[in-house]
C-alpha cells in the first residue's frame, strides 16, 4: 500500500510556511466577507492537530495545494473572493463538474486551490449540508476522518493524516474538539458501502501505524485503542434495512465509485 | 374468544432450494402469488426466508454489466434472512402483532412443535382488523365502499382496512379533491392497531405515509433503489410533466419481482 504518491516527499520549512500563510490569508479574507470556506486535506489536519502536526513533516507528508469545502449557493462569492486574492479560475472545471468543484491558480506563487461545493464525491459521498458552520477554519473532525476513510485505495499521506488526528483528538458524541463518532456511526449505518470502506481503512490505519519508526510505542498503542473504540461504536449503531440487505451481497458487487488519486 | 395466529395465518409453506438463483426465486414467488419462500436444504432443514423485498437487491445493485453478472450468480442462500422470525401457532394475534411491530418486520413463519406450518403477514393482520367491523346495512352509505384502491384523507381507517382486504391490495392511495397523491396507507401502517385496538374515529390522514413518488419513465433499478433506501414496498407512479395530476399507478416490490420472473427478463438468462 505504501507508495511515493502525490503529497509525499521532503518539503522545506519555507515551502510549508508558504502554504500555511496563504491558508491564513484566504481564511481571513473569507471571514471578512462572510464567505464560508472550510479547509480540508493536509492543511486541515495540520491546523487541527497542533500537538501532533509535527508528524507530517517528520513522516514526509508534503503540502501540494489548498483544498476547501464550501456551499454551492456561495459559489459566486467564492469566485469573487479568490479573484480579489489574485487567483484565476479554471472555468472549465466548474462547467465540467456541473458546479460541484472550482479550481483556482496563482501561478506566480505556485499555488493551487481546489474548492468542493456541497460535498466530497469520490469513492463515497460526504455531504457538507449544515456541517460547515460547526467548526472553523476546517470542516468538523468527523468529516475530516471520513474524508480520509472514504478512499478505497488509501495512500500513505492519508494514513499519516489519520494517525495525527487519532493521536490528537478523542472520539465523542459531539463536534467540540472530539471526533463525532456518533455521526460517523449513523452515516455508516445507513450506507453499507461507506461502512465497508471506513471499517476497512480504520483497520489499515491500526496495522500500518505499528510500522512507523517515528511513532513511540505508546502512540502506536493509542492509535490501536482509538480504532478499536471507533469500530465498536460503529458496530453498535442499529443498521437500516437497506444496509442489512446490501451486507448480504457483500463484496461480490463493487461498493464504491472508482476515482483517480485524491489530493 | 381470544384469536390466535392459527386463525389468521396462511397454512402451508412454500420452499426453495438454497441454490435457487434470484431469477428462479422470482418465478416461484410470481407463480404461487406469494411474497416469501422458506429456504430448505435437501434434508428438509429450514435455513432461512427469502422475500420479494430481498429480491429487489437484484435490480437495486445491477447498475452495470459487471454488477448484473455478479447478482445473477447470487442464490437464495446468499440473500435469505436467518434465523427466521417465527411464532407459535397458539400465540395470540395481539402478541404476534407486537413481535412484528417491535422487530419492524412484515411476516412471521408460523410453527407448531417447532416445525413451520404456515406464514402470517401484515396483510393477514389487516384482514383481521377488517373482519371486526360490523357495518350497519340500513342505507346505501352504510354498505358502500369508502375506498377501493383510492380514498380521500377523511376516509375512516377501518374502512381502508376493509377495502384493502376485499380488493386483495396491500395499500390504499390517499388523494386530495383534485386527485393529487397525498400519501399511502399500507398494511404496515395498520399494524400498531392490531396490538392496541383500533379507534373507529381514526382516518387515513392520521396514519398515512407521505407520498413517495417515481416518474413513469424511471427504470426498475431506480424504483428498487428508492424502495430500499426509503424502506418502502411501493411507490406512486406519476408523470413528471404533470406531477400534480392523479397518479398513473402504484409499483410495488412484488411488481418488480414479477418482472424478474418474466421469461424475457435478464434474470431468467
Amino acid at each position: 500500500m505504501i507508495n511515493q504518491s502525490i503529497g509525499m516527499g521532503e518539503q522545506g520549512r519555507n515551502e510549508r510556511d508558504k502554504f500555511e500563510s496563504e491558508l491564513d490569508r484566504i481564511i481571513k479574507a473569507s471571514d471578512a466577507t462572510g464567505v464560508i470556506l472550510r479547509v480540508i486535506g493536509s492543511l486541515a489536519f495540520q491546523v487541527h492537530c497542533p500537538k501532533f502536526g509535527y508528524l507530517q513533516e517528520a513522516m514526509g507528508r508534503a503540502y501540494t495545494d489548498i483544498d476547501f469545502a464550501a456551499y454551492r449557493s456561495q459559489a459566486k462569492e467564492v469566485k469573487s473572493l479568490m479573484a480579489s486574492l489574485g487567483y484565476s479560475e479554471n472555468r472549465e472545471v466548474f462547467i465540467v463538474s456541473e458546479g460541484e468543484r472550482s479550481i483556482f491558480d496563482r501561478t506566480s506563487a505556485g499555488l493551487h486551490v481546489d474548492v468542493f461545493y456541497d460535498k466530497l464525491d469520490f469513492c463515497h459521498t460526504i455531504l457538507w449540508e449544515g456541517r460547515l458552520e460547526i467548526d472553523r477554519p476546517s470542516i468538523p473532525l468527523s468529516e475530516m476522518l471520513l474524508e480520509k476513510m472514504q478512499i478505497v485505495q488509501i495512500n500513505e499521506k492519508d494514513i499519516i493524516d489519520t494517525i495525527m488526528l487519532l493521536l490528537e483528538h478523542p472520539f465523542g458524541d459531539t463536534d467540540d474538539e472530539v471526533i463525532n463518532i456518533k455521526r460517523i456511526s449513523i452515516l455508516c449505518a445507513s450506507d453499507w458501502g461507506l461502512w465497508r470502506t471506513t471499517s476497512m481503512n480504520l483497520d489499515k490505519v491500526r496495522q500500518l501505524a505499528q510500522g512507523y519508526g517515528q511513532l513511540k510505542d505508546e502512540q502506536k498503542k493509542h492509535v490501536s485503542i482509538q480504532v478499536e473504540s471507533a469500530l465498536a461504536r460503529m458496530e453498535k449503531e442499529p443498521k437500516s434495512l437497506a444496509w442489512k440487505l446490501r451486507s448480504r451481497v457483500g463484496d461480490r458487487v463493487k461498493w464504491y465509485k472508482d476515482v483517480d488519486e485524491v489530493e | 374468544m381470544t384469536r390466535t395466529v392459527r386463525d389468521l395465518m396462511h397454512p402451508g409453506v412454500l420452499a426453495c432450494k438454497p441454490s435457487a438463483t434470484l431469477g428462479q426465486v422470482a418465478v416461484l414467488l410470481s407463480q404461487h402469488h406469494v411474497h416469501a419462500l422458506i429456504v430448505t436444504d435437501n434434508k428438509g432443514q429450514h435455513l432461512g426466508i427469502i422475500t420479494d423485498y430481498d429480491l429487489l437487491a437484484g435490480e437495486w445493485l445491477a447498475v452495470d454489466a459487471e454488477s448484473l453478472a455478479a447478482m445473477q450468480k447470487l442464490t437464495a442462500a446468499d440473500l435469505m434472512t436467518f434465523p427466521m422470525d417465527s411464532v407459535d401457532a397458539a400465540t395470540t394475534v395481539r402478541k404476534a402483532a407486537h413481535i412484528l411491530n417491535a422487530r419492524d418486520i412484515n411476516r412471521l413463519v408460523v410453527t407448531e412443535n417447532g416445525h413451520p406450518i404456515g406464514m402470517i403477514s401484515v396483510s393477514d393482520f389487516v384482514a383481521g382488523i377488517a373482519s371486526k367491523e360490523k357495518p350497519a346495512r340500513a342505507t346505501v352509505a352504510d354498505v358502500m365502499s369508502d375506498s377501493i384502491l383510492v380514498c380521500r384523507v377523511n376516509t375512516p381507517l377501518i374502512s381502508a382496512a376493509r377495502t384493502m382486504t376485499q380488493a386483495g391490495w396491500r395499500s390504499v392511495l390517499v388523494v386530495d379533491a383534485k386527485g393529487k397523491a397525498l400519501g399511502v396507507v399500507s398494511g404496515k401502517d395498520l399494524m400498531p392497531f392490531v396490538e392496541k385496538g383500533i379507534d373507529l374515529a381514526l382516518t387515513v390522514r392520521e396514519v398515512m405515509d407521505p407520498a413517495l413518488t417515481i416518474d413513469m419513465t424511471a427504470s426498475l433499478r431506480e424504483a428498487a433503489d428508492k424502495m430500499i433506501q426509503n424502506h418502502h414496498h411501493r411507490l406512486i407512479v406519476t408523470d413528471k410533466e404533470d406531477p400534480e395530476a392523479f397518479p398513473l399507478g402504484i409499483i410495488s416490490s412484488y411488481d418488480i419481482v414479477a418482472e424478474m420472473a418474466n421469461p424475457s427478463s435478464v434474470w431468467q438468462k
